[in-house]
């Protein structure tokens, strides 16, 4: 086993540089090549942890219902003579029998041992290599949901039993060296599904692991803890392209149980917080303020029901004025510090009209400030002209 | 310093263009945006035996055909419609206009389709899917109590068959492909 790994040294040295490498370049949630990288991670890991056997074996906290056997030390000769004898059958095999390992890193680092240790030999077959690969991806599972139990220890050690308690003192020196730098920032999702899943041990399926091949941890996993910060922002930016499940799917539902129609039915402006609370006919069709403005210019029937426009409700139906105003204001601020930069460069032609304009522009503002709670509409007309006008 | 003038001040020229003429820029504008929606939503869910689309380059000219729906005197034949949308749209309804000759009452002969949505009835939040929807269902029940051509639509009350058999003549004559 030890002697396994001491053979394999060199090469995951190499890669090892080769992953850190990679893994400067992939700050930003990467997700292709995720698979290769943490194959090279599991490489160097391996050798580290393969030179470290005896402080792994305590240097890790195996699952709860792991530790009935105090005797680890066993268990994993068990496994090794196991998996060697019937390397052809291994992959049924392991998914059937190793199961209850799932959560062991040394399980993990044995299977990857002769994985790896198979993957030269050229006798093996096709059987045996597609055996060995399978087994290879799932000891990179195992791998990642190992290397958070060694990351996120605080979290994985709260779900614990007391009689674990024990380990700890002994297990976390020993643990975070063999973590090799820089890999912990990269390492934080499976880490998090490490911690759901020892939260959780009976969500811990195949489902997971199987999800945790390729990506550590799925959008939609079930046993994903709901509280975990680190985690929230990465869903939120995986769920920010696929609302369908999860809190993304709650987002979205909140949604649309605040602002029904995102953009007006008649000119598909975005309807902003004023025009979504802005309720004009009985018979609850919205639309935004200009538009209504517009059929109130005309002949003042709603475009749903094609019933009149009561004028009193559109008055009411800019309660937001306060709203309006702030815009008006924030958006002049914009427009004036635009033109004084322009007064103090340069005096042309077009300043003049813009100067003119800025006049009748500041008596808007004036009357706004003076009768701010007049009519809505002339409030909110103003702010619009505002708002054209700083669009340009 | 310079850079962020200029283009203030641009922007700020053209604000005060945009004031003048603010009205019907703005409404173009709206008009633009909607009917690209418009074309979007159709193209995405067309109604039955319809297809419209822009006929060149400007978006407020289309130009639209129905396919005369099966088991009418219509069946067999292809109805082209010239679809105008003005400046004001959706405020203001799209002009359509049948360029086929079709024997219906509610169709006059310059091709007006006597359509209450497209006059009185025309609402902003209807869209030219359901504008050509609703031009499709008059193929299938023509209003012969509000006619745009008494004449065809006393036929139509009084004797069916024979309205039929001059409208598929018609279809035939003027609407088939063969035509």
């Amino acid at each position: 086993m030890v002697s396994d790994s001491i053979v394999n040294g060199p090469a995951p040295a190499i890669l090892k540089d080769f992953a850190k490498k990679k893994r400067s370049n992939r700050t930003a949630k990467l997700k292709q090549c995720k698979l290769d990288a943490r194959r090279e991670q599991w490489l160097s890991q391996v050798k580290n942890k393969g030179c470290k056997e005896e402080s792994n074996g305590e240097g890790v906290s195996p699952p709860p219902y792991l530790r009935q056997n105090d005797e680890r030390k066993r268990s994993l000769n068990k496994l090794e003579t196991r998996t060697r004898g019937e390397e052809n059958e291994r992959s049924s095999f392991r998914d059937s029998d190793l199961e209850s390992l799932e959560n062991s890193p040394s399980g993990s680092i044995l299977g990857a041992n002769d994985s790896r240790k198979d993957r030269p030999g050229s006798s093996s077959g096709s059987s045996r290599s597609s055996s060995s690969g399978g087994c290879y991806s799932g000891s990179v599972s195992e791998e990642e949901e190992d290397d958070g139990c060694l990351d996120d220890w605080e979290a994985v050690a709260d779900a614990l039993a007391a009689d674990d308690k024990r380990h700890q003192p002994n297990s976390k020196p020993p643990a975070e060296p063999k973590t090799p730098v820089g890999l912990t920032d990269s390492h934080e999702p499976p880490s998090k599904t490490y911690g759901a899943e020892s939260l959780k041990p009976e969500c811990h399926g195949t489902n997971s692991r199987v999800a945790a091949n390729s990506l550590a941890w799925s959008p939609d996993d079930a046993c994903r803890p709901q509280s975990l910060p680190n985690l929230s922002k990465l869903h939120s930016f995986t769920m920010n392209t696929e609302g369908h499940c999860g809190r993304g799917a709650v987002i979205w539902a909140c949604r649309s149980i605040i602002s029904p129609p995102s953009s007006c039915p008649i000119c598909f402006e975005d309807l902003d917080l004023t025009d979504s609370s802005f309720l004009p006919c009985s018979c609850g069709f919205r639309l935004c303020l200009f538009c209504h403005k517009r059929i109130l210019e005309a002949d003042g029937r709603c475009p749903g029901c094609r019933k009149q426009y009561d004028p009193s409700i559109g008055d009411m139906g800019v309660n937001g004025v306060v709203l309006p105003i702030r815009l008006a204001r924030s958006c002049s601020m914009v427009f004036l510090s635009v033109l004084l930069l322009s007064c103090i460069n340069s005096v042309s032609d077009w300043f003049k009209d813009s100067f003119s304009f800025l006049g009748k522009f500041v008596k808007e503002l004036m009357l706004l400030r003076h009768d701010g709670h007049g009519s809505g509409w002339k409030v909110y007309e103003t702010g619009r002209s505002i708002k054209y006008r700083v669009n340009l | 310093m310079n850079c962020p003038s200029s283009s203030g001040g641009g922007a700020a020229s053209v604000a005060a263009g945009g004031g003048r003429a603010r009205s019907s820029a703005t409404s173009v504008s709206v008009s633009g945006k909607r009917i690209q929606k418009d074309m979007m939503e159709f193209n995405i869910n067309p109604p039955a035996d319809c297809a419209a689309g822009p006929k060149g380059d400007s978006l407020y000219q289309w130009i639209a055909t129905i396919i005369g729906p099966p088991e009418l005197p219509y069946e067999g034949g292809i109805f082209f419609l010239d679809i105008t949308f003005p400046p004001e749209y959706p405020f203001k309804p799209p002009k359509v206009v049948f360029k086929t000759r079709i024997y219906h009452c509610n169709v006059d002969s310059a091709g007006n389709p006597g359509l209450n949505i497209l006059k009185d009835g025309w609402s902003p939040a209807l869209t030219i899917s359901k504008v050509l929807l609703a031009i499709r269902s008059i193929f299938t029940d023509p209003d012969p109590r509000n006619p745009l051509v008494p004449g065809i639509a006393h036929l139509y009350l009084t004797d069916r068959a024979k309205h039929d058999e001059v409208a598929a003549e018609w279809t035939m004559r003027f609407a088939s492909l063969a035509a």
